[in-house]
């Protein structure tokens, strides 16, 4: 039986324990991908719609193209490509990378694949989708460097299990979310073990012209026509800030309920960040 | 310490008495601390360096002294700076006290975002109640104009909560419009209270000769501004300024050799909170700025409605707003309402707010605005303003310097009469 969504911004196509997931935009009868969205965030996507259905998913093989430290750290799903002690036989699924913006996962050794084409494709602007990708280009380039506030490496691997994975801290029977370090009597708060669902309600929200916004996001605001930040409170209790994702029709309101779905944040000195982003709830 | 259910304190008590162990030395006489001298230079965009802004606004101070004034007589000094675009960050304090005629004392950068020189205020008076200085400078600058608007937006947001707010998208104007939006919802406040706000400060500014935006701002105009951070526009956000600031205290007992009109810095408060505004229990209040203000309150032993007026921290008009109920000139909640009915306007309202124009008119150079701030609390109090912008029967005037989004505070309250 074929099944067919859309599934946190993308299109996904199940039939029994084969996914097709692509991106929704058209361009020149080429799929290609939304203005935050790239291979990595749409194979963490894919594991999380597949694990929802109840698939058992530990490990995985995945192409160069997506980052795999990105995939374990969102999803807990390991791949040889960051953990080379993996065992080759004890990784059962597969990801393949198709030409255009379209992935497919599926059990390890299956020859072929049968999938209806995805509904819900839609044409983007070429000139949007142009620019975006050229900024994405002069974004990513080794010599975009920081100059002045600086999220470095090692600062945004400490905080990306939380970012990624929404893992919380437990302190005094409350969950705690960012991480923090010490409790108020001195006491280490030992790390996120428990993650806070998915969902959240708006508290706040606005959306920032391009000249309002941070430097990172320079070259693509003005492109994006500014963004768009929620304070959300999630239902265990803490609060954060999260960007909406750039391809969503979203003008929030407070008391909004909205999940998060993986998408790029910006790019410095030749390294993405990802992070979470808001979606309204279907 | 945080605000419980009924918005007390807790543990306020404790930190008052501790305070009160600070201020006693062991002789156990309280060393009371004056204003002898304050100067700054117009804020605005400078033609002048870091070196030329901080020798003007110390010149200015050290002339503004009655009696004779040898800059030698200083004991120590204290530079708030954020040091915005990282022309001299490290020994700012050394590099400018030397063109200053400071030679060979202690200095040192006091760095709390846009509450560094507020700070570096405390830090001066604590050094003189503490008995270990006789004379002390505190003073703050900033030059932010001097950069590419590229940098210059790298350096607008170093104060926020970089790794999680940041990465969220979120600059200065981001965070307060959140604020705003959720202190329209809880509290049926709107954008009109926000323009009612720019306007009065506009007016204020107009006829200050060192303001760096003087210019009247009709309702119509700023009602309709350019959207900076939705709902803030352009009208609800201070300019980006250059600019120096100097204030010269004394201890009472040499306080009369130069000057028999001195300002008495009745007390000093501070705190701090959560730097990320996701972290805090509300956005709606800035925690900080009520227990520096209890702690100054009490210390200097006043209420809110003894204060005639109020150079407060109007980074963004909602952040005046909030100001006026955390600080006690309106119940928590009536913001709105205070700004709308006209009650911080000078010599007209309950308390004069923001006289000098705020930061919204005068400007905002980061870390001169808290001892710029004092400059204007000595000049009202001394009758030494235009004529035209004087505030009427000033006794008592509170300066209130936050640092980014309320993670610092400092409070602080002048008189023309020492504590009783």
């Amino acid at each position: 039986m074929i099944e067919q969504h859309p599934w946190k911004g993308y299109l996904v196509v199940l039939n029994q324990d084969s996914l097709l997931i692509q991106s929704p935009y058209m361009y020149e009868e080429t799929i290609v991908y939304g203005p935050d969205s790239d291979s990595t965030t749409m194979a963490i996507a894919g594991l999380q719609f597949m694990k929802q259905r109840g698939h058992e998913i530990d490990f995985v093989h995945l192409p160069d193209t997506i980052d795999a430290a990105t995939v374990y750290l969102a999803t807990s799903v390991d791949s040889m490509s960051r953990n080379d002690e993996l065992d080759f036989d004890a990784v059962k699924w597969d990801f393949l990378d198709g030409d255009e913006a379209t992935l497919v996962l599926s059990k390890t050794g299956l020859d072929s694949y049968d999938f209806d084409t995805p509904i819900g494709s839609e044409i983007i602007d070429s000139q949007f989708h142009m620019d975006i990708q050229e900024a994405w280009i002069r974004e990513r380039a080794e010599s975009n460097v920081s100059q002045g506030a600086y999220v470095s490496k090692s600062m945004y691997l400490e905080g990306a299990l939380a970012r990624l994975s929404l893992a919380s801290q437990k302190s005094d029977e409350k969950l705690i979310w960012p991480p923090r370090q010490l409790d108020s009597s001195g006491q280490r708060i030992p790390s996120g073990t428990h993650s806070l669902t998915g969902e959240a309600t708006v508290e706040s929200w606005t959306k920032l012209s391009a000249a309002g916004a941070p430097s990172e996001f320079s070259l693509r605001a003005p492109i994006l026509g500014g963004i768009q930040t929620v304070l959300v409170r999630f239902e265990q209790g803490p609060r954060g800030v999260f960007l909406v994702c750039d391809d969503v029709d979203y003008a929030p309101h407070i008391g909004d309920k909205v999940h998060f779905t993986v998408r790029r944040i910006y790019a410095q000195e030749g390294i993405i960040r990802y992070g979470l982003k808001a979606l309204p709830l279907p | 310490m945080f605000l419980d259910s009924t918005g007390a304190c807790n543990g306020f008590d404790a930190q008052i008495d501790r305070l009160t162990q600070v201020l006693v030395p062991l002789g156990g006489v309280m060393v009371d601390v004056a204003v002898i001298g304050a100067g700054q230079t117009k804020y605005g965009n400078h033609q002048l360096g870091l070196k030329g802004m901080w020798a003007e606004a110390a010149e200015n101070a050290f002339s503004s002294v009655d009696k004779d004034f040898d800059p030698r007589q200083v004991d120590e000094a204290f530079i708030g700076s954020v040091a915005f675009g990282g022309a001299q960050l490290g020994n700012t304090a050394a590099l400018l006290t030397e063109h200053s005629g400071l030679d060979g004392i202690p200095v040192r950068r006091v760095e709390n975002a846009c509450a560094s020189s507020g700070f570096a205020l405390r830090d001066a008076w604590m050094a003189i109640k503490s008995g270990q200085a006789d004379i002390v400078v505190a003073g703050g600058i900033e030059k932010m104009n001097d950069l590419s608007a590229e940098r210059k937006r790298f350096w607008l947001g170093v104060s926020g909560d970089t790794e999680w707010e940041r990465l969220a998208g979120l600059t200065f104007p981001g965070t307060y419009a959140l604020m705003a939006r959720r202190h329209f919802h809880e509290h049926a406040s709107s954008h009109d209270d926000l323009v009612h706000i720019s306007v009065k400060n506009h007016m204020h500014g107009f006829e200050n000769e060192q303001a760096h935006i003087r210019k009247q701002v009709s309702f119509e105009k700023a009602e309709s501004g350019f959207m900076v951070a939705d709902p803030l526009t352009l009208y609800d956000c201070c300019p980006t300024s250059d600019g120096a600031s100097c204030v010269i205290l004394a201890a009472d007992h040499v306080v009369q050799q130069f000057t028999d009109d001195p300002v008495w810095v009745r007390s000093s408060g501070a705190a701090s909170d959560r730097l990320a505004l996701h972290d805090r229990p509300s956005i709606t209040q800035l925690l900080a700025t009520q227990k520096a203000s209890q702690l100054a309150y009490s210390a200097a032993g006043i209420t809110s409605n003894d204060v005639d007026f109020a150079e407060v921290h109007d980074c963004f008009t909602i952040a005046e707003l909030m100001a006026t109920e955390d600080l006690g000139f309106a119940a928590h909640g009536q913001g709105g309402v205070f700004a709308r009915e006209g009650r911080g306007r000078r010599n007209e309202g309950s308390v004069c707010i923001n006289p000098s124009g705020g930061l919204k008119s005068k400007g905002h150079p980061l870390g001169a605005t808290g001892t710029g701030q004092a400059v204007e609390v000595f000049k009202q109090l001394r009758g030494s303003v235009e004529s035209s912008r004087q505030v009427r029967d000033a006794e008592i005037g509170l300066t209130h310097n936050v640092g980014g989004s309320g993670a610092t505070c400092a409070v602080h309250i002048f008189g023309r009469d020492r504590n009783d």
